[in-house]
C-alpha cells in the first residue's frame, strides 16, 4: 500500500523557489489501478518520481507497505526501486548499447540473481511481451512499441508488486499504445498495483480511479 | 567470489570499446612518445659520456712548453721538454697520483700483411691502457709491464690499422708488423669504441709499442707527454699546481708561468661536458613533463566527456535499482582497464622500437650523429614515474564524474541530454 501524507516538493534555483507539490495526501491500495492526471506543470511527474523513490519529498511522509521511505539512504532507496517498484518511462530509457535481452536482465543483475534464474525469467518475460525473436536486437533496431514492451518487461524483471508508468503511451502510435495498455490491464488483473501518469482521458478510463492534480495539489 | 558484476562490466565495456578506443589510443600515443623522447635523450646522454671517456677517464696530460717569464736570471723563451725520468720523479713526490705513464710518438711507416701504411707509432707503458681506455679485442691484450721492462718487440694496434694491413675481419693477433726494419708481433687489437676527443687522430689509427722497444726506433731522449690519473678526480687541480712547482724547480721555470708547461685536464673538460649533459637531460625532462601535461589534459578531457555522455546511462541504472558502488566500481574498473591497455601497448611499442633501433650498427670509422642517436635507453624509472602521474590523473578524471553521477538524483541524470 502507498500512503502519502502532506507531501511537499520545493525546487530551489538560486534565490527563487518553485513549489511543485503543496501538501499531497494520497493513499493507493494494494491491487489498485490509479491514473494521475493534470495539466503540464501540475506536479504529476514529480509525484510519480516521489512514489517511485526516484526523488525525495521536501516535506511530508511516504509510507510504502507501512515502511517510512523518507528516511531511507540512497542505496536503501535503490533496493526499494529494484525489488518493489517497476518503472515504465514515456521515453523508454533503455540502454542503447545493450540488446533487448540484456536490458531486461539488468535489474536482476543489480539484485544479484543467479545466471540460471536470470535466463529463465528473461525468457518468460520476452515470451510474455511477444519479443523473444527480437532478443538480440538493440533498442535502435526496435519500433517504439517494441521498445516500450521491452521496458515493461524490464520493469517486471524482479516481479515487483507495484508498477509505475509515466505516460507509457505518450511516444507511441495508437495501436502500440493499445497493446501496452492491454498488457498493463492484464498485469493489474494479475494483482499488481498500477500507478499511471497520463494526459489522455481515454487511457485513464482504463484505470479504477483518477487522481487529478492542479498547481501541485489534488483537486 | 561472485563474478556476475565483473562479467557484466566486461560485457558492457566490450560493447563500448569503440568509444573507449580514442582514450586508449591517446594513452598509447602519450606513453609511446614520452618513453621514446626520454629513451633517445637518455641514450644521447649516455653515448656522450661513452664518447668522452673514449679518450680516457679522469685523465690529465702534461706536455712540455716554452717559458714566457724570466726566472732566476734565465731569460724567457726557453723550451721546456719532458724526459722519461720525470714520470718516477712526479710519482714519488705527488702521492695523489694513482697512475702515470710516459708517451713518445712519431709518424712512421708500418708494414704488415704485404702492405705499407704511415701511422703514428707510440711508445708507452702498461698503465697507459687503464688511463686511455685501451680495451683489447677478444684473444688479445695490451702491452704489459714485462713487455716494457724487457723491451719486447710486441705491438698493440688500433682496429683500423689491423684492418688496413691485414684486411677486415682478419685476426691480427700473432701476426708481424715491421717498423724501421724491426719486426714486432701484434699482441692485441683495440676494441671498437667511440671517441670524441683525441690527439694525433683516433686511437683506431695508432700503433703502441713498449716504451723501451720504441726507443730503438726513435732515439730522442725527450718524450712528448706524460699521462696522469689522480686517485680522486677532485685532486686534479692540486696535482696540477704541485707538478708545476716540482717541474719548475727541476727545469728552473716560474711555477706561475702559464706557457712553461702545457696541460690538458680532461677532468675539467668533463665537468663542462657534464653540465651540458645535465642541461640536455633537464631540457628533455621539461619537454617530457609538458608532453605529459598536454597528454593528461587531453585524456582528462576525454574521460570527462565520456563520463558526461554516460550520465543518462547512469540515471537509467540508478532508476532500475543499481547501488551507488556498482556505478563507481564499473567506472573505476573501466578507467583502469583502458589506462592499463593504452599504457601497456605504448610501453611495448616503445620497448620494441628502442630495441630495434639499438640493433642498428654504429659506424665506428666515421663516428657521426648516429653514434649518439642509435643507442636509446628505455628507463624503467621514468616509466614508473610516468605511470604513477598519469594513473593518478586518469583515475581522478574518470572517478570524479562517476562519483558525481552516482550521487546525483536519478531523475536529473535521466533528464541529461
Amino acid at each position: 500500500m502507498i500512503e502519502l501524507k502532506g507531501i511537499k516538493k520545493v525546487y530551489r534555483m538560486g534565490s527563487q523557489s518553485l513549489e511543485a507539490l503543496r501538501g499531497i495526501d494520497v493513499t493507493i491500495a494494494k491491487g489498485e489501478f490509479v491514473s494521475i492526471m493534470g495539466p503540464s506543470g501540475s506536479g504529476k511527474s514529480t509525484l510519480m518520481n516521489i512514489i517511485g523513490c526516484l526523488d525525495t519529498p521536501t516535506d511530508g511522509r511516504y509510507l510504502l507497505d507501512n515502511d517510512e521511505v523518507a528516511g531511507l539512504s540512497f542505496d536503501q532507496l535503490a533496493a526499494v526501486r529494484n525489488r518493489k517498484l517497476g518503472f515504465v518511462f514515456q521515453n523508454f530509457n533503455l540502454l542503447p548499447y545493450a540488446t533487448a535481452w540484456e536490458n531486461i536482465e539488468l535489474p536482476m543483475l543489480f539484485d544479484g540473481k543467479s545466471g540460471r534464474k536470470r535466463k529463465q525469467r528473461v525468457k518468460e518475460l520476452l515470451d510474455a511481451v511477444g519479443l523473444y525473436d527480437w532478443r538480440d536486437h538493440r533498442p535502435a533496431e526496435l519500433s517504439g512499441g517494441q521498445q516500450q514492451r521491452i521496458a515493461l518487461a524490464r520493469a517486471l524483471a524482479n516481479d515487483p508488486p507495484i508498477l509505475l508508468a509515466d505516460e507509457p503511451t505518450g511516444n507511441l502510435d495508437s495501436k502500440s499504445g493499445e497493446e501496452i495498455m492491454a498488457i498493463l490491464t492484464d498485469l493489474w488483473k494479475e494483482g499488481r498495483t498500477i500507478v499511471m501518469v497520463t494526459h489522455n482521458d481515454h487511457i485513464a478510463a482504463v484505470s479504477q480511479r483518477v487522481i487529478r492534480l492542479f498547481d501541485g495539489q489534488v483537486v | 567470489m561472485n563474478l556476475t558484476l565483473p562479467r557484466f562490466f566486461w560485457s558492457e565495456y566490450r560493447k563500448r570499446r569503440k568509444k573507449a578506443s580514442l582514450i586508449t589510443f591517446a594513452l598509447f600515443w602519450g606513453t609511446l612518445s614520452i618513453l621514446l623522447l626520454m629513451a633517445f635523450g637518455q641514450g644521447m646522454s649516455t653515448q656522450s659520456h661513452v664518447a668522452f671517456s673514449g679518450l680516457g677517464e679522469t685523465l690529465m696530460m702534461v706536455y712540455g712548453g716554452q717559458t714566457s717569464l724570466a726566472f732566476e736570471g734565465l731569460p724567457k723563451g726557453r723550451p721546456i721538454s719532458l724526459y722519461p725520468e720525470d714520470v718516477d720523479y712526479l710519482k714519488d713526490r705527488i702521492p695523489e697520483i694513482l697512475r702515470i705513464a710516459p708517451e713518445a710518438y712519431t709518424y712512421l711507416q708500418v708494414s704488415g700483411g704485404g702492405k705499407e701504411i704511415n701511422r703514428t707509432v707510440h711508445g708507452t707503458t702498461a698503465e697507459f691502457a687503464l688511463m686511455r681506455t685501451q680495451v683489447p679485442q677478444l684473444g688479445g691484450r695490451f702491452l704489459n709491464a714485462d713487455d716494457v721492462d724487457k723491451g719486447r718487440k710486441v705491438a698493440f694496434i688500433g682496429w683500423k690499422v689491423a684492418s688496413d694491413l691485414f684486411g677486415p675481419g682478419v685476426d691480427a693477433v700473432g701476426k708481424q708488423i715491421v717498423i724501421n726494419r724491426i719486426p714486432f708481433t701484434v699482441v692485441g687489437v683495440l676494441m671498437k669504441k667511440i671517441q670524441d676527443s683525441m690527439y694525433n687522430g683516433p686511437d683506431a689509427d695508432q700503433v703502441y709499442l713498449p716504451f723501451y722497444a720504441y726507443r730503438q726506433i726513435d732515439n730522442r731522449r725527450r718524450i712528448n707527454q706524460i699521462h696522469i690519473q689522480p686517485r680522486d678526480a677532485s685532486q686534479s687541480k692540486l696535482i696540477e699546481s704541485r707538478l708545476r712547482i716540482l717541474l719548475g724547480r727541476k727545469y728552473r721555470f716560474d711555477p706561475e708561468d702559464p706557457y712553461a708547461l702545457s696541460l690538458w685536464n680532461t677532468i675539467e673538460d668533463y665537468k663542462q661536458g657534464e653540465a651540458i649533459f645535465k642541461g640536455i637531460e633537464m631540457f628533455l625532462g621539461i619537454i617530457g613533463a609538458l608532453t605529459l601535461l598536454i597528454g593528461a589534459v587531453g585524456v582528462t578531457n576525454l574521460m570527462y566527456a565520456v563520463a558526461k555522455e554516460r550520465t543518462r546511462e547512469i540515471g537509467i541504472k540508478l532508476a532500475i535499482g543499481a547501488r551507488r558502488r556498482v556505478i563507481v566500481q564499473q567506472f573505476f574498473l573501466e578507467t583502469m582497464f583502458v589506462f592499463a591497455k593504452g599504457t601497456f601497448w605504448g610501453f611495448l611499442t616503445a620497448f620494441n622500437i628502442v630495441n630495434l633501433v639499438r640493433l642498428a650498427p654504429i659506424n665506428y670509422d666515421s663516428f657521426g650523429i648516429e653514434a649518439y642517436l642509435l643507442r636509446p635507453e628505455l628507463s624503467l624509472q621514468i616509466f614508473v614515474v610516468y605511470m604513477i602521474i598519469l594513473g593518478v590523473l586518469v583515475f581522478l578524471s574518470g572517478i570524479f564524474p562517476a562519483l558525481r553521477a552516482s550521487r546525483s538524483n536519478p531523475i536529473e541524470s535521466l533528464r541529461y541530454e
